[in-house]
């Protein structure tokens, strides 16, 4: 990090006294500061987060991952929402080398520290009435969007520990609102740097795409590596209203030291198409919490997910597939490769609920084991309740083909060339199933870069 | 469809095996489970001193243990198992001819046809009746080889080394809090040993009959197949429907030797109001093979995961499981392969099938240590679903710290398509015939592995539950 970056994202600590920790003062700070419907919330939340025991190997969803022996919770310090300007010549080379990467978008977002600094939007797009905005600021110019579905219908505390935890003390984030019938060509960009060792950072994503809307958001959240842990929670709360079209992605490229926490759920109407892509490169302990929800008839959703671990990584990935309308479709690939010592868990649910008749529901899990030290669990479940379904999953865990490897060598290739052709091909079939400009070229240049280190 | 009267007699009919016979235990121990039961079933059985230590040793370890909140409903469990009685014994002793059993008990396997299929196609019977073997019977040629095929309690008594040597080693009483209990209570079973080099041309069969309302049934089978062997062994089992609930809880131990070649296969077809919790495990060495053939037709819920631990260079695991869950029922089965060893191999094929409020759950793991080298695992399961209101589930586990392993798995679930019922109909089928056709070739990969008279019955069975199925 250059020396104007440290300046550019100093922290107050350095300036004022210390930071608070994660408790109910830091709660109460917050409830004191917003209106009362939030106020109550975020006391609720923290009610729950309380009496939630913090989740151990003995709950299913946690067996292979013990936050409760890894994550101390206790150390970590609040840093408040403040008032920043992002200045581009004075930023981290990662995060405006990222930023520069990035094809042409509608709108821009960049969040410092868990504080949004700056947004922008085409004045087109804006005049059609999308609202592109800090989640912090719209709780003022939009109370009523956000009292009805901030932490209610997607992700209310009681879904868990860490969405508790985050509903109460989140400090910003991101609104996008999609009028009715509205497309919006370009991606929505938010781009989130993190700078702070020892911190914990909450921050909330809440997309609402109202009936036949067309919308596609990309997350990137990126960090040098911490010398402390380091806590980074991400709520995202998606809604797809009848017909919509959503694209939502997150690019996780955080540094050692930092534990990455996203909830995320996506709730599908009738007809609607909501995709999501998740992709994992960074952090020393990253789990994603993906449920999506097709509630409407004819809803749609593909889930795609890809991690790339080495040294000592762990990857969780978490998704469930609930189908609760008929007609409704899900298809779910995760891959991941994994070397040094890194580990991946993936556990993922599809749920036929009764009445979800010609259902169509799908799941795969692969992983690439590159390294001996390196290892993959993969728990792919099914409940299925209605009997005109269609449901398949699979998992496979498998080290390079050898065959693939001759053939490739045989064709002049080293092996270390085979094996990056092998990988980058391995990864790349998740990126060829949401064509999203700009991000299959990022994603795969980051692989890339990666293979060859 | 080739039907012989063995078949007609020895199978898997819709529930035929509702008829209770009456008669009076020469002794039952009272009701629930506590340390007087198990000192009492220790003395009945004038056991050494080692034992009773192991039982009461077990008895601790299931009370320290908390019921599982995972597989079936098992929340009625405790009050079901206060009132049951976990010792029934019916006779004073075990006889090795049919002439010499009590004349009720010898009915009740003469109408469930196991004296006849003994003379036509079985090397070996065991049969027990409520806790305790009540006949076991081995063709001569065998014996003159060496084989063993005894109650377990005879395995104790006459073979002490043999039987300390392996007993609870594959299942340790801590594994899971049924095994404990196992471990605790444990009466009748099998004790088969197969020398070194012997290959068994017809299987060996043991039968199991719980007969007494309010009864829990706790087999114990020990079997040791030593190297280069080969042997096949079968159990069935049924009671009669009472509106009460009855337990079975039964531990196989198998240790297949290195080269030795051991198929297990499990017809369980209880009543509808049996809990049937059971723990099998293979320990298998270098370059032998364990099979597993588990059929789950009764019971009111099973939970019951056969399990091949491959500790040897090159040992091969097979678990092969079928199952039908029709109203009322919960069939939650699987199969678990731990591959410990380079080049070890494994296979799962699970089908299972859901009808009325019927709920089939596969539930497995693969699992694969660190320097099993060139292990290779494929598990397949599918799910076939009758009516809208059943239900099935698949929770697979996958495990693996082995670079140089392979690994897959895969699932389906799908219910009888219309074309399918349609292009059979246009052929003359009627609904009904059209939908048993489907169902049978849905099984048919795993049936045409059982004995013939086996899959002739499970066939048969097949065609009356589809019976009215449709619309």
């Amino acid at each position: 990090m250059s020396e104007s970056a440290t300046t550019l994202l100093r922290a107050p600590e350095e300036s004022g006294g210390p930071l608070p920790g994660l408790d109910r003062n830091a709660v109460e700070a917050l409830v004191a500061s917003g209106p009362p419907w939030l106020g109550q919330r975020r006391l609720e939340a923290w009610r729950v987060y309380e009496e939630t025991p913090m989740p151990t190997t003995k709950e299913e969803e946690w067996r292979y991952t013990d936050l409760s022996k890894t994550l101390r919770l206790g150390e970590l310090r609040l840093l408040p929402r403040q008032e920043r300007e992002f200045a581009p010549e004075g930023a981290p080379a990662l995060l405006t080398g990222s930023m520069r990467s990035d094809w042409a978008a509608a709108g821009h977002v960049v969040d410092l520290d868990g504080s949004v600094a700056h947004t922008d939007l085409e004045e087109e797009v804006a005049r059609k009435g999308v609202v592109l905005a800090s989640l912090a600021r719209a709780v003022e110019t939009f109370p009523e969007l956000l009292e009805a579905h901030l932490a209610t219908e997607a992700l209310p505390a009681s879904s868990g520990k860490f969405q508790a935890l985050n509903a109460a003390l989140w400090t910003d984030g991101v609104l996008l609102f999609v009028p009715r019938g509205v497309h919006v060509e370009l991606p929505v960009r938010v781009t989130r740097w993190f700078s702070g060792p020892g911190r914990a950072v909450f921050t909330r994503t809440l997309i609402v795409a109202e009936e036949g809307s067309r919308v596609s958001f990309v997350d990137e959240a990126l960090s040098a590596d911490f010398p402390a842990q380091t806590l980074v929670s991400s709520a995202v709360e998606v809604f797809a209203r009848r017909g919509a079209h959503v694209q939502f992605v997150s690019l996780q490229r955080m540094g050692r030291g930092a534990f990455h926490l996203s909830q995320q759920r996506t709730l599908a109407d009738a007809d609607a198409a909501l995709d999501t892509l998740n992709v994992s490169f960074g952090a020393s302990v990253a789990r994603v919490d993906l449920n999506a929800e097709l509630r409407g008839a004819g809803a749609h959703s593909d889930m795609l997910g890809l991690c790339f671990g080495e040294a000592d990584q762990h990857f969780d990935h978490n998704t469930s597939q609930d189908h609760g309308a008929p007609h409704t479709k899900s298809d779910l690939l995760y891959k991941a490769a994994l070397d040094g010592a890194a580990r991946a868990v993936f556990r993922g649910i599809i749920r036929v609920h009764p009445g979800a008749q010609q259902t169509d529901a799908y799941q795969t899990n692969r992983n690439l084991i590159l390294s001996p030290d390196a290892r993959a669990e993969s728990l792919p479940n099914l409940e299925i309740e209605a009997d005109d379904v269609r449901c398949s999953h699979g998992a496979t865990v498998g080290q390079l083909d050898e065959e693939h490897l001759f053939y490739l060598m045989s064709r002049g290739l080293t092996r270390a060339q085979a094996e990056r052709l092998v990988v980058t091909g391995f990864l790349g079939e998740v990126l060829s199933r949401l064509p999203l400009g700009g991000v299959v070229e990022k994603v795969s240049g980051i692989i890339e870069e990666r293979l060859r280190a | 469809m080739p039907q012989n009267e063995v078949v007609q007699d020895l199978g898997l009919d819709q529930y035929k095996y509702h008829f209770i016979t009456e008669d009076e235990p020469v002794f039952r121990s009272g009701r629930g489970l506590n340390e007087r039961v198990v000192r009492e079933i220790s003395a009945q059985k004038e056991e050494p001193a080692w034992m009773l230590d192991f039982r009461l040793r077990a008895l601790a370890i299931y009370n320290a243990k908390p019921m599982p909140t995972w597989g079936g409903d098992l929340s009625n469990l405790e009050a079901v198992l206060d009132q049951i009685h976990f010792y029934v014994r019916p006779q004073e002793k075990m006889e090795r001819s049919w002439d010499d059993v009590p004349v009720n008990i010898k009915d009740t396997f003469e109408r469930l046809g196991i004296p006849e299929a003994e003379q036509k196609v079985l090397a070996g019977v065991g049969a027990q009746y409520e806790s305790e073997m009540v006949y076991h019977s081995l063709k001569e040629e065998w014996e003159s080889e060496g084989v063993i095929f005894d109650s377990i309690e005879d395995g104790l008594r006459n073979h002490p080394e043999l039987f300390r040597e392996h007993f609870g080693t594959v299942i340790p009483s801590a594994d899971n809090k049924f095994s404990a209990m196992n471990s605790a209570v444990w009466s009748g079973g099998s004790f088969v040993y197969i020398p070194k080099g012997v290959e068994l041309r017809t299987p060996l069969q043991a039968y199991f009959r719980v007969n007494q309302e309010q009864m829990g049934q706790f087999e114990r089978t020990l079997i040791i197949a030593d190297e280069g062997s080969k042997a096949h062994y079968i159990e069935g089992c049924t009671a009669p429907v009472y509106s009460t609930e009855s337990f079975h809880s039964g531990v196989i131990e198998i240790v297949v030797k290195g080269g030795a070649h051991f198929r297990y296969t499990t017809i369980q077809n209880w009543s509808n109001n049996m809990y049937n919790l059971v723990t099998q495990r293979a320990r298998v060495h270098e370059n032998a093979t364990m099979e597993w053939l588990d059929g789950n037709l009764g019971s009111k819920l099973t939970m019951k995961y056969p399990s091949c631990f491959l500790v040897g260079e090159g040992a091969h695991g097979s678990i092969l499981s079928i199952a039908y869950a029709g109203n009322g029922q919960h069939q939650d089965t699987g199969g678990k392969v731990v591959h410990a060893a380079p080049n070890t191999s494994s296979q799962i094929v699970s089908k299972s099938i859901s009808k009325g409020t019927g709920r089939s759950t596969y539930r497995g793991l693969c699992k694969v240590y660190e320097g099993s080298r060139h292990a290779r695992s494929n598990v397949e399961c599918d799910a076939l679903l009758i009516n809208d209101t059943s239900r099935t589930d698949t929770y697979p586990y996958i495990e693996i710290e082995e670079q140089e392993a392979t690994v897959g798995h895969e699932a389906t679930v799908s219910k009888v398509g219309e074309e399918q019922l349609f292009y059979l109909m246009s052929r003359g089928l009627s609904e009904d015939e059209a939908m048993a056709l489907i169902v049978r070739g849905f099984i048919e990969p795993i049936a045409k592995l059982l004995p013939l008279e086996y899959a002739v019955e499970l066939n048969r069975l097949i065609e009356l539950e589809m019976e009215g199925s449709v619309g």
